[in-house]
């Protein structure tokens, strides 16, 4: 084990890591910039139990029966050689009939080691894309790989289809019904950038054969419940835009091994629990240890990261919580309070403040006027 | 996946195979491992909760009951598995309702009257029943509903999920005692047990291999037989069980039908032949293929619930 993994596993502390998924990768490019959640991804740390015992719990979190349902689900379509998707690849895709080949990339003979299955999956892809349809269409659990900030994180997409024209398809299966042809617009943002992680796993897999990018198509299959049945409705959904974000967002992401040589080498987020599972660090000093790595906390992180409570309480004050929109207007101001009084001229602006300090004038101005006209 | 290893002595079978399915106290080890963890947690954050607060410690108060009250959500979830499991070991057709007040459930045949018995027959024969008319090897939940539909008496679907691991135990112990044996069916490629699929040890071995094309074709034969049955009794009386189970089949076939109203199920036939003479050939020959691998590598056993790969010891360097 090299000198990273044992930094990030003594920041960890003695529980089991948690894993990577495109769920959370998306949410890490979303937000490159914060060293924080990097480090804390990167060591599988369990943020929402950190957050919560350090008096800070996260507002969401998924609930045992969403991901009941989600499995439910994902089984009935899949069940008999995936009848109930074939069918819909055959409506949307145009999936000839003779295409029908399923491989089942849970297991390896019994064996469910990552990087076996990833072995697997890598020779079971690499033979489609260079034999063609007779070697394979619908691929399921297949296991990727990513680089994520220097190190490499293991995927799992629902299902992948690679039917006559040569290309790879990521399906996405998703509990969250479509009802009159409409979903949860989030539901489906999030859905799009999930599957725009896998389609860039799948093509880095690919590239490693010298399989061109063209072969995995930048439109994803979503399958979803029909209106209020179990049904099961597949639209289709392009990625481009996702793609060329995470593409970007993922080459910012610095490396973890240079953000870890900033810590102290002591560092840890240990609850040190007994032999109960109690834990018995201070709240407090855990608290302190977790301010030592800098955050990045935007308005954003309350809808996707468990920490943003602690996050916005220890940026609060500061105008960086209020936004990006307002922290690059008034980028040479960075507390609130100063803010205001630059706002109602107890302040004086300095050299590089007296731009925003202009724009902070005129609109104490405008909203005086609006105020006592209204009254 | 993993777990301890169930042994004779928990159930007090012993060696008996001819006693009807385990009733009782078999829930999964793990959820109530689980829940035995969780209470021992529970019950000491509540103590040093009280204590924290007693002594003034609002930080670790806070943080503590933060625990508690996420220890005490994962005990309730835990718990609903626990529920869910039972309820389905007493009335499967009924899935998470509790059963009657005789807890017994409902007997259905293809007519659709009602018998009022508890299972007639032990799961492993229900099973033979079920998969004899499938013709092929078939998922647990699809062999519960092909039964539920149409054969009478209960079988529960968790029953199943050690029936393959049971049968092996059984077969290992006293080779072919029993004329046939619920086994595996074993991938072309790997002469692995393939997951979540139930055999019978009578068919031929070509019979027992998967292939990628072999769920499609197993799925089409199912929904001939299906059919056939349907042909040969009257559908008019089908029970809506019976309907439906058919109608999952058809809805999924190309031009087998247009609705559950509107089912023939000739026409089913028709179009699972169509589509089965596409896949047909090549299927049949990966299996054959397969078949000779594993009667010329395999021993009895093996042939029967399959090979497992293991990795030397010097290959299972990382995790």
């Amino acid at each position: 084990m090299n000198a990273v993994e044992a930094q990030l596993d003594r920041i960890r502390g003695e529980v089991a890591p948690k894993s990577h998924n495109a769920r959370t990768i998306a949410a890490l490019t979303s937000n490159p910039g914060c060293a924080r959640r990097a480090i804390m991804d990167a060591a599988g740390v369990d943020k929402q139990r950190l957050a919560a015992y350090a008096g800070f719990p996260a507002p969401f979190g998924q609930s045992q029966f969403a991901i009941g349902r989600g499995n439910a689900f994902e089984a009935q379509v899949k069940a008999n050689g995936c009848a109930e998707l074939l069918k819909l690849f055959r409506e949307h895709l145009g999936l000839p009939v003779p295409e029908v080949s399923y491989d089942n990339l849970e297991d390896v003979g019994g064996i469910t080691t990552l990087p076996v299955r990833h072995a697997r999956t890598r020779a079971l892809l690499a033979r489609a894309a260079s034999e063609g349809p007779d070697a394979g269409t619908l691929f399921d659990h297949p296991l990727l790989r990513l680089e994520v900030a220097g190190r490499p994180v293991y995927l799992e997409p629902d299902l992948i289809a690679f039917h006559l024209h040569g290309r790879f398809h990521v399906v996405e299966i998703k509990s969250f019904p479509v009802i009159d042809g409409q979903a949860d617009g989030d539901k489906v943002a999030a859905a799009a950038i999930q599957s725009a992680v896998y389609v860039l796993a799948l093509r880095g897999l690919l590239a490693e054969f010298g399989t061109g990018q063209e072969a995995v198509a930048d439109t994803v299959v979503l399958v979803c419940p029909e209106n209020f049945s179990n049904k099961p409705t597949a639209a289709l959904l392009d990625v481009r835009r996702q793609l060329t974000v995470l593409r970007r967002q993922l080459s910012r992401l610095e490396r973890v091994e240079s953000l870890l040589s900033l810590l102290p080498p002591e560092l840890t987020f240990d609850l040190d629990l007994d032999a109960t599972g109690v834990p018995r660090r201070a709240p407090g000093a855990l608290a302190a240890a977790i301010r030592t790595v800098e955050a990045r906390y935007a308005p954003e992180c309350l809808a996707s990261c468990e920490m943003c409570f602690f996050c916005r309480d220890e940026a609060s004050g500061r105008t960086a919580a209020l936004g990006r929109v307002i922290r690059d207007e008034l980028g040479a101001v960075d507390e609130v309070s100063a803010v205001l009084g630059l706002a109602d001229g107890t302040l004086v602006p300095g050299e590089e403040q007296a731009e925003a300090t202009a724009v902070l004038r005129a609109a104490r101005r405008l909203r005086h006027e609006c105020l006592s006209g209204a009254a | 996946m993993a777990g301890r290893r169930r042994q004779a002595s928990d159930t007090g079978l012993g060696e008996d195979w001819n006693l009807l399915e385990i009733t009782g106290g078999m829930y999964s080890p793990l959820v109530t491992q689980e829940m035995e963890a969780l209470e021992r947690r529970i019950e000491s954050l509540r103590v040093l909760a009280r204590q924290a607060v007693a002594s003034g410690e609002r930080d670790r108060a806070r943080g503590l009951r933060a625990e508690l009250r996420q220890a005490e959500r994962q005990w309730d979830e835990a718990l609903a598995r626990l529920e869910a499991e039972s309820a389905q070991k007493l009335d499967p057709a009924a899935g998470s309702e509790p059963p009657d007040a005789a807890g017994r459930s409902r007997a259905r045949g293809v007519s659709g009257e009602h018998s009022g018995s508890a299972a007639l027959l032990p799961a492993r024969e229900q099973v033979h029943q079920a998969l004899t008319l499938l013709g092929g090897p078939a998922a647990p939940r699809l062999i519960v509903a092909v039964h539920g539909a149409l054969y009478a008496g209960s079988l529960p679907v968790a029953r199943l999920t050690s029936l393959r691991r049971d049968e092996e135990r059984s077969f290992r112990s006293a080779p072919y005692a029993r004329p046939y044996y619920v086994c595996a069916a074993l991938t072309a490629d790997l002469l692995a047990p393939a997951r979540g699929l139930l055999a019978i040890s009578a068919w031929p071995m070509d019979r027992r291999i998967i292939g990628p094309l072999s769920p499609r074709v197993d799925y089409l034969i199912a929904a001939i037989r299906i059919a056939e049955r349907f042909r040969d009794l009257d559908i008019s009386g089908a029970s809506a069980d019976s309907r439906r189970l058919l109608w999952r089949f058809a809805a999924n076939i190309p031009r087998a039908a247009s609705s559950i109203s509107t089912m023939d199920p000739d026409e089913i036939v028709i179009a699972a032949r169509a589509e089965l003479a596409v896949h047909e050939r090549a299927d049949s020959d990966l299996r054959t293929i397969g078949a000779a691998r594993a009667r010329a590598q395999l021993d009895d056993a093996e042939q029967l619930f399959g090979a497992g790969l293991r990795l030397s010891r010097s290959a299972s360097g990382d995790s």
